[in-house]
């Protein structure tokens, strides 16, 4: 059964022998089953950074409290003697945290996920251009994952130098007492960076050469757009993080002195290295979540999107930028003063399309008739917590102000409103509006309101403290704050984070129950529940193998919400022009009539 | 774009980069390596600034004769590749799995002279490791002393090794690809998986030029 | 499929000029001892992005493509550049 991709002009189910369980549900190459994989994995993986969360904040809630006896029994004595978090256990804790958020949650989420079912589908597309790539680049991640994970079961741990992996601390054990979990640490990256690359591949020849007939750059959705520039960025940042991760392992394990300062290596360079492929990553993190909130808000709002071709140059824009702000990561490391305010110059510069963004989805809501549901709601909770974590960004892009906050817990309140309010709600939203496209069914309403709300009040009670922490002078990836005088005042405002964080973590089994409750017994959807206007929505839910019987064709952008030339509040893209009864297959118009705008 | 002219596009997908899915595939994934090397290759460059004094006077310890013969060999296969993919064109079967057998030697020997030439040189004392670093350079007494330092030997062994790396799966493709023209798999119609391969062989010998001009010769 | 109507580049010639050209970076490294490293530097630097033009031009087809392959194609040469200059400035 090869499909042949050389010719596009084949379009709809070609295969009609029933695939076995293995090359339907394992080994698939079909985008949407991928999609599916993608989610199960990450959210396993979500699911575990969280727990690591859990324990990072039972130590600063609850200093030198040995862990209740329920999950005492699981930590070994190397880990949790007498259930004692160790000191280099917490590294590993703060260390895999945000490992395990980072590149197998978030990124696996927001590329894996999203970018496998929404553009093929949008776009009018059967599949990607490379199925079997597209197979392999999912398989890969749970080996990765594997190895990550493994690390946690060697002499000595896991990883333990911070996400960032700063060299001299991670090249060698000496510090950490970590040897072989960095080294796995390493190894589990460089694997999953083959993942990204073939995956970004996959993306950016799908969207520059299958577009359905019609579906010009500016007719494309934000969803998309913001995937494909996703793509871009995660093609060129990846591999350098690749040759950096392999330039550490060698001085791990070879003995050679990149980075060590004892054979004239130079420890910066790492961070010059990390941070230029950082940065972009922090773009990869949120832009598609920029892109599923321009699509549910315009389309829960029943209005166009507010300024959609600046919403495309933002986009752009902000990849372009994303290369040369790097350096706000390293203001304090004692590089070139000259270089640094050059950075600081392109950060503050970088500040402006993302307010152009935030502009435009308020301008979106401004007047619509806006549906209040979970996706919605999701979407907007995501407008306010990205101003916020962007607002904090503008306080650290100043240099100097950075001298005092940097690697603070103001830094770690900035990484999260940005990460978890925006990118982590955002997800939420994309995947309550796209799971009746996904699995045939809605998931319940109520459930998701009441998950939403109490996810928002304790996201905040947790997170917005946090900046307090870090002005007074609570630092990050701290152990014990007690040992310093001057911060043991912040010990009940840490504790009241903690919990919050324990009741966000609780909070979070609602959408885990509402998630698989739905699968079986969420009511059965349409195709077009939330009656949008992209191609995604002409399809079954869920699409059959091929997606569309023939080739849609398309004949507008996809936020014609509301149309005065309409009857209905949508206008889907591949309806044709001639406003009459018969939206069907026809394929043109053979006399040319006055066609609303282009 | 007016919806007359889409009328006229017949189920056919928009335009786009107006190549063929593969070759496009194969660029995008071309410039991710160029990021790769850059990373490498950029390492070097500045540890070079940092550090000059870990580098020697060219010709001391690296072997440009040697490696200007590999040069020499990698180009011709970039040549052998095009008469290969130029013979495809033109419908000749024979001559498509010569060139393409030829193009697999002369890649295998290139990676075997590299092999051959790392072996001598960490016989002579130049290896990547900080510890056991004394390159005593080419045709000197082992008991001389130490010529540059070990950020030089780390440089070197990163570049050229994954260079090497990637020459050889490249030969490894190129044995599929040669596999699959004896079975008669590409016609002039058809050849994609040829240019494709093309493509990479050539941008490894490109990135070869680079290396070879900045790591032997300056 | 059908985009190489034109006759073929040529190959043989493009490989001779690599030929001449590489030789010539190798004299200018080995006997030219007496001008600056920088100029050496230079020198050596415009050949190979000379031999690199020839390689991508002819040999990968960059000249016969849509120009929208090659602007793609030239896409990631100025990220190298600010990575290296911008760090470069550090020492």
């Amino acid at each position: 059964m090869s499909t042949t991709t050389a010719t596009e002009t084949h379009a709809g189910t070609a295969e009609h022998h029933e695939l076995g369980f293995i090359r339907k549900y394992i080994f698939s190459t079909d985008h949407k089953m991928i999609a599916r994989q993608f989610l199960f994995s990450a959210l396993m993986f979500l699911l575990l950074g969280g727990l690591l969360a859990v324990m990072v904040r039972w130590q600063l809630g609850f200093p030198g409290r040995p862990l209740p006896a329920f999950i005492r029994w699981i930590f070994p004595d190397t880990m949790a003697p007498g259930g004692i978090i160790l000191p280099e256990f917490y590294n590993s804790l703060v260390t895999m945290h945000a490992t395990f958020m980072v590149f197998f949650a978030l990124m696996p989420l927001m590329a894996g996920v999203f970018g496998n079912l929404l553009i093929p589908l949008q776009i009018g597309a059967e599949d990607m251009a490379f199925p079997r790539i597209n197979m392999a680049s999912f398989w890969i991640m749970p080996v990765a994952g594997f190895i990550m994970l493994a690390s946690f079961f060697v002499e000595g741990g896991a990883a333990g130098a911070g996400w960032t992996s700063y060299a001299p601390l991670s090249s060698s054990g000496e510090w950490t007492g970590v040897y072989m979990g960095q080294i796995l640490w390493l190894v589990s990256l460089i694997v999953l960076g083959f993942s990204s690359i073939l995956g970004a591949l996959n993306y950016v020849t799908t969207v520059i050469n299958m577009r359905a007939p019609g579906m010009t750059w500016f007719r494309i959705p934000l969803g998309t757009w913001s995937l494909f520039i996703t793509a871009w960025l995660l093609l060129l940042a990846i591999p350098i993080l690749t040759g950096g991760l392999i330039l550490l392992l060698f001085d791990q394990t070879i003995g050679t002195a990149f980075f060590r300062p004892e054979g004239s290596g130079e420890p910066l360079l790492w961070q010059h290295i990390f941070w230029f492929f950082g940065h972009p990553e922090v773009y990869i993190l949120i832009l598609p979540a920029m892109g599923f909130v321009s699509e549910v808000i315009a389309c829960r709002s029943r209005k166009p999107i507010f300024g959609y071709h600046s919403m495309v140059i933002a986009l752009v824009s902000i990849a372009f930028l994303s290369w040369v702000v790097w350096g706000h990561h390293m203001f304090q490391s004692g590089m070139n003063p000259l270089l640094g305010m050059t950075f600081v110059v392109t950060t503050v510069v970088i500040a402006v399309p993302s307010a152009i963004k935030v502009f435009n989805w308020i301008g979106t809501l401004w007047r619509g008739d806006i549906h209040f549901d979970a996706p919605l709601l999701h979407a907007v909770a995501f407008v306010s917590l990205f101003i916020i974590g962007g607002l904090s960004g503008m306080f650290m892009a100043a240099a100097p102000v950075d001298i005092y906050i940097h690697d603070t817990y103001f830094i770690v309140a900035h990484l999260h409103y940005v990460l978890v309010g925006g990118s982590l709600f955002g997800i939420f939203a994309g995947i309550i509006f796209w799971y009746p496209k996904m699995f045939g069914r809605m998931m319940n309403e109520g459930l998701g309101k009441v998950h939403f709300f109490l996810s928002f009040l304790f996201y905040n009670m947790a997170f917005f403290p946090m900046h307090n922490l870090g002005v007074q002078g609570m630092m990050r990836r701290i152990y014990d704050p007690n040992q310093y005088e001057f911060l043991q005042g912040l010990q009940p405002l840490n504790t009241f984070i903690s919990i919050s964080i324990f009741l966000f973590a609780f909070t979070q089994i609602i959408f885990a129950f509402n998630f698989l409750w739905s699968l079986r017994y969420g009511k059965v959807a349409g195709s077009n529940p939330w009656k949008s206007n992209t191609l995604l929505w002409t399809t079954p839910s869920p699409p059959p193998h091929g997606n569309f019987p023939e080739m849609p064709t398309v004949y507008r952008g996809p936020y014609e919400y509301s149309h005065p030339d309409v009857e209905e509040d949508f206008w889907p893209q591949n309806v044709p022009p001639a406003k009459s009864e018969a939206g069907g297959q026809t394929a043109a118009a053979p006399t040319p009539e006055p066609v609303p705008g282009d | 774009m007016s919806n007359a002219a889409v009328a006229t596009m017949d189920r056919k997908p928009m335009p786009g980069m107006m190549v063929y899915n593969k070759k496009l595939g194969m660029w995008v994934f071309l410039l991710s390596e160029v990021m790769f090397f850059t990373s490498l290759i950029g390492s070097y460059v500045i540890l070079r600034f940092a550090h000059p004094d870990h580098w020697t006077e060219v010709g001391t310890v690296l072997n440009v004769q040697l490696t200007a013969l590999n040069t020499f060999f990698l180009i011709c296969s970039s040549v052998t590749m095009v008469k290969a993919f130029a013979a495809i064109q033109a419908g000749d079967q024979k001559g498509l799995q010569r060139w393409l057998l030829a193009t697999i030697l002369i890649g295998a020997t290139f990676v075997g002279i590299q092999v051959v030439e790392y072996m001598a040189l960490s016989g002579e004392g130049f290896v990547p490791m900080l510890d056991s670093y004394h390159a005593v350079g080419r045709g000197n007494p082992h008991e001389g002393p130490s010529l540059g330092g070990p950020l030089y030997g780390a440089t070197f062994y990163a570049m050229t090794g994954f260079h090497g790396a990637h020459v050889s799966i490249g030969v490894l493709c190129l044995i599929f690809v040669y596999i699959q023209s004896l079975r008669g798999v590409y016609t002039v119609q058809d050849h994609e998986g040829v240019e494709v391969i093309g493509l990479y062989w050539h941008f490894v010998d490109l990135v070869w030029i680079f290396l070879f001009t900045i790591v032997y010769l300056i | 499929m059908a985009e190489q109507e034109h006759s073929h580049p040529p190959y043989i010639l493009i490989w001779v000029v690599l030929l001449v050209l590489t030789l010539a970076e190798v004299a200018m490294s080995l006997y030219m001892t007496n001008v600056s490293k920088v100029v050496l530097a230079v020198g050596l630097i415009f050949m190979a992005v000379w031999k690199a033009a020839l390689v991508a031009m002819y040999y990968m087809h960059l000249r016969y493509e849509p120009a929208r392959l090659w602007i793609l194609a030239i896409s990631p040469i100025p990220l190298a550049f600010i990575l290296v200059l911008a760090v470069i400035s550090e020492f």
